[in-house]
């Protein structure tokens, strides 16, 4: 039956993407949601949330809340909240609950603006819909809320978007200063809501992660700001390349960027063939003529046993559901997929 | 930059329960999930939340019929608890939650599940969330027509969040849920049930002895259970002990259908309590307990940490197996300190609120949910030690007991392993 998985678990939701990208910017997050949301958000899929404090808050939702739509009150619990932390906007992020009673974020940005006099962003998120999907609505938010004046550019300066724990795992400047150099800037990990204000100032930007496509698209529109595809290269590809992989055909499970960077590797390292396959978004302009989507788990198994894979580089935790497929698996760690940052199942930085 | 929220406990219990202030109360502000309280503060989150919970039946397994979005923290769950063959997910989209179709799906998905499984499930529960809340599901319905195409008994676990302050909030559901499938059967006037826990009490509790010696012979906790038969048997209990609040429904329910009644009790830190408790529960069952030995050893335990140590003074949390106020009290009448606590406040244990005030009245009652605790520093009379592991996270660098352990302590011997483990906490940290 399709979406019944009985070897896997749940991947990142949409909400969680979305908190991934607004953690250190300094606002004021509400998810919102009755409370089980928050704490699978904050105790599981965000790393940062056991060593950088950030004002992620449940809204604390209840039954009557939900059924009579006390937009008021979750207004002025926000308000509250305002007066006793040090934000510098306020963001509301939905949940399943806002999603089957039609909150209207909209309005919910005008309330929150008027009785809080900050900014405000929505995004909303339905925890039906994967990570990178709520990245994407973050990113883009908060680009057009935030970056609407053009800065005079700087010569060298390059954005990067699409670096969360979820889609790269935690990275520190050090990674992408080696990768992309030092005038890099990597929005909303390691820079505050000022870059993401002067966001104009970069003369190009790099996209690692599939989450980031429409901000680089916007901000291409908005700003003549060129963008690439690109990943920097961690220790875990590193020691995935420490494998001979000479004439084999592979398959590199990941976020597309990060598979696509994989296969570079490998193909300059080794003679052999690599497609990439993406349980999340993936965009035809930057996939392989044999990459393909995996919707779900029953799809994995088929599209690896058809594909005559010889090895599939994947997130350890999908071992478990190819273990009878006659190919060889080789571990590349995806935090949305398993809530694991490195080999030895530790939430530690990749960088 | 402000200041965390407190009240001192004079104040509060000057205010009266009616009166509790804003801050203090979960439904009045957002909800700050700090480090401190993500192990309670979410049906699924850490230990027994609903899901693991649910699975308390021997052999059962679990659907969870959801958005993705509630399953996600069950992956880690299922690595470090070994419940990886246990856990199944149905996801639902934006087009099932809008048109309801996904209840048409479940019944073959349970099918699907069931024959999936190499060791077929004694029972398969069916898990759901917020969305099917609202949408206002018949899931008995849908679970009966489960049970009618896969063969096997289906039981709804509700993990509704929302319903959280509700008379039958998640976690008092999934206990009445897991006793459900037990059926009438002639009581054995030598049986008795302990309700309350997904796991065991400890084995040195003095409870058992106490039971044993009033001729009890076979005491049965579901999670001693290991077999679906032996889970059976605990409809032929002549009576029920609950031993925490949660588990009343779930009593309340057994006594309709089985005819089961139950006696209630309360895990206390205060030894006059307990040996007022056990007094009780000895007349409610007509007979005579002796715990003397046991009083009395806790009691030179107590007095032995306490010339040790002198009147140390603590910080207590919320994610304990205590109720942080009563363990406060406890505390402060063996004569230690507690300056900070970190505390749910309800109407159940604000008589220990009233207490604490007239031993302590400056001791300060923090709420771990309130956003003010994003800029928690700690200030004031220096903590010694702390209880909960919410506690240690508020002060990192004083030695800490969590005492959050599965299982669970009760009674004397709760105290006794509770001194002895601030023993070792204090020791390891060169006291």
């Amino acid at each position: 039956m399709k979406k019944l998985l009985k070897l896997l678990s749940p991947f990142a939701p949409d909400q969680s993407g979305a908190v991934g990208v607004l953690y250190e910017l300094g606002g004021l997050v509400v998810i919102c949601d009755a409370g089980g949301c928050a704490g699978n958000i904050c105790g599981f899929d965000e790393p940062r949330w056991f060593f950088k404090k950030s004002a992620v808050f449940s809204a604390g939702l209840r039954d009557m809340d939900a059924i009579l739509g006390r937009d008021d009150m979750l207004i002025a619990k926000t308000a509250k909240a305002v007066g006793q932390t040090d934000v510098k906007f306020t963001a509301v992020v939905g949940t399943p609950v806002p999603a089957v009673i039609a909150t209207d974020y909209r309005a919910l940005k005008r309330m929150a603006e008027n009785k809080t006099h900050l900014p405000s962003v929505c995004i909303d998120c339905t925890g039906t819909r994967l990570y990178d999907d709520g990245e994407e609505r973050a990113y883009l938010e908060l680009f057009k809320t935030f970056a609407s004046e053009k800065y005079e550019t700087v010569k060298g300066k390059t954005g990067i978007i699409g670096c969360t724990p979820l889609a790269t795992g935690y990275m520190t400047p050090g990674i992408f200063e080696k990768s992309f150099g030092e005038n890099a800037v990597c929005f909303a990990m390691g820079s505050g809501l000022d870059e993401i204000q002067k966001a104009s100032r970069c003369d190009k930007n790099i996209v690692i992660s599939t989450g980031g496509i429409k901000a680089g698209e916007y901000l291409k529109q908005q700003f003549g700001i060129e963008y690439t595809t690109d990943f920097p290269v961690t220790p875990a590809m590193e020691k995935v390349l420490e494998n001979d992989l000479s004439d084999k055909k592979i398959l590199v499970v990941h976020q597309q960027f990060a598979a696509n960077k994989m296969r570079e590797l490998i193909k300059n390292k080794y003679e052999c063939s690599v497609d990439v396959g993406t349980f999340f978004k993936l965009f035809g302009e930057f996939a392989g003529k044999g990459d393909f989507f995996i919707p779900d788990e029953q799809q994995l198994l088929e599209k690896v046993s058809a594909g005559g894979y010889d090895v599939v580089i994947i997130d350890n935790i999908c071992h478990r559901a190819l273990k009878d497929c006659e190919c060889r698996l080789i571990d590349f760690p995806h935090f949305a997929v398993s809530g694991r940052l490195d080999e030895n199942g530790g939430q530690v930085c990749l960088a | 930059m402000n200041n965390a929220f407190f009240i001192t406990a004079s104040e509060l219990a000057q205010a009266g329960f009616e009166n509790i202030p804003d801050e203090l109360q979960s439904a009045k502000h957002l909800i700050y999930s700090s480090p401190a309280t993500l192990a309670f503060n979410s049906p699924g989150a850490q230990g027994f939340g609903v899901k693991r919970a649910g699975l308390a039946i021997p052999g059962s397994v679990m659907l969870l019929v959801s958005p993705g979005c509630c399953g996600r923290n069950t992956t880690l769950q299922s690595r470090l608890c070994g419940y990886q063959d246990r856990f199944f997910y149905l996801l639902l989209d934006d087009t099932d939650i809008v048109t309801g179709r996904h209840l048409t799906k479940i019944p073959e998905a349970v099918r699907e599940v069931y024959e999936f499984c190499d060791k077929k499930p004694s029972a398969v529960m069916i898990c759901i969330t917020c969305v099917d809340a609202l949408l206002g599901t018949d899931m008995e319905r849908v679970s009966r027509k489960c049970e009618e195409l896969a063969g096997v008994p289906v039981v709804p676990c509700y993990m509704y969040a929302l319903t959280r302050e509700k008379k039958l909030p998640p976690m008092a559901a999934v206990r009445k849920a897991v006793y459900s499938l037990l059926k009438p059967r002639k009581r054995a006037s030598a049986d008795m049930n302990i309700l309350g826990f997904f796991s065991p009490l400890n084995d040195d509790s003095e409870i058992y002895e106490l039971l044993k010696g009033a001729g009890i012979k076979n005491i049965r906790e579901i999670s001693r259970c290991e077999t679906f038969e032996e889970y059976e048997k605990m409809s032929q209990a002549n009576f029920n002990l609950v031993l925490n609040s949660e588990a009343r429904y779930a009593a309340q329910q057994m006594e309709e259908t089985l005819g089961i009644p139950y006696i209630e009790m309360m895990r206390m830190y205060h030894i006059d309590k307990i040996h007022n408790q056990y007094m009780s529960l000895a007349n409610a069952i007509g007979a005579k307990f002796d715990d003397t030995v046991y009083y009395n050893g806790t009691k030179k335990e107590i007095e032995k940490f306490k010339k040790k140590y002198g009147g140390i003074n603590f910080a207590i949390g919320e994610f304990l197996n205590a109720d942080s106020l009563e363990l406060a009290w406890a505390l402060l009448s063996y004569g230690f300190g507690v300056s900070e606590i970190y505390a749910t406040v309800g109407e159940r244990n604000f008589v220990f609120v009233k207490a604490i005030a007239k031993l302590s009245p400056q001791t300060k009652i923090f709420s771990n949910l309130s956003p003010t605790m994003l800029d928690y520093e700690p200030s004031g009379k220096k903590i010694d030690i702390c209880i909960g592991n919410d506690a240690g996270y508020y002060h990192a660098d004083v030695p800490a007991v969590d005492w959050n352990e599965e299982r669970q302590p009760f009674g004397y011997s709760g105290v006794r392993l509770l001194f002895k483990k601030l023993d070792e906490a204090l020791k390891g940290a060169g006291k």
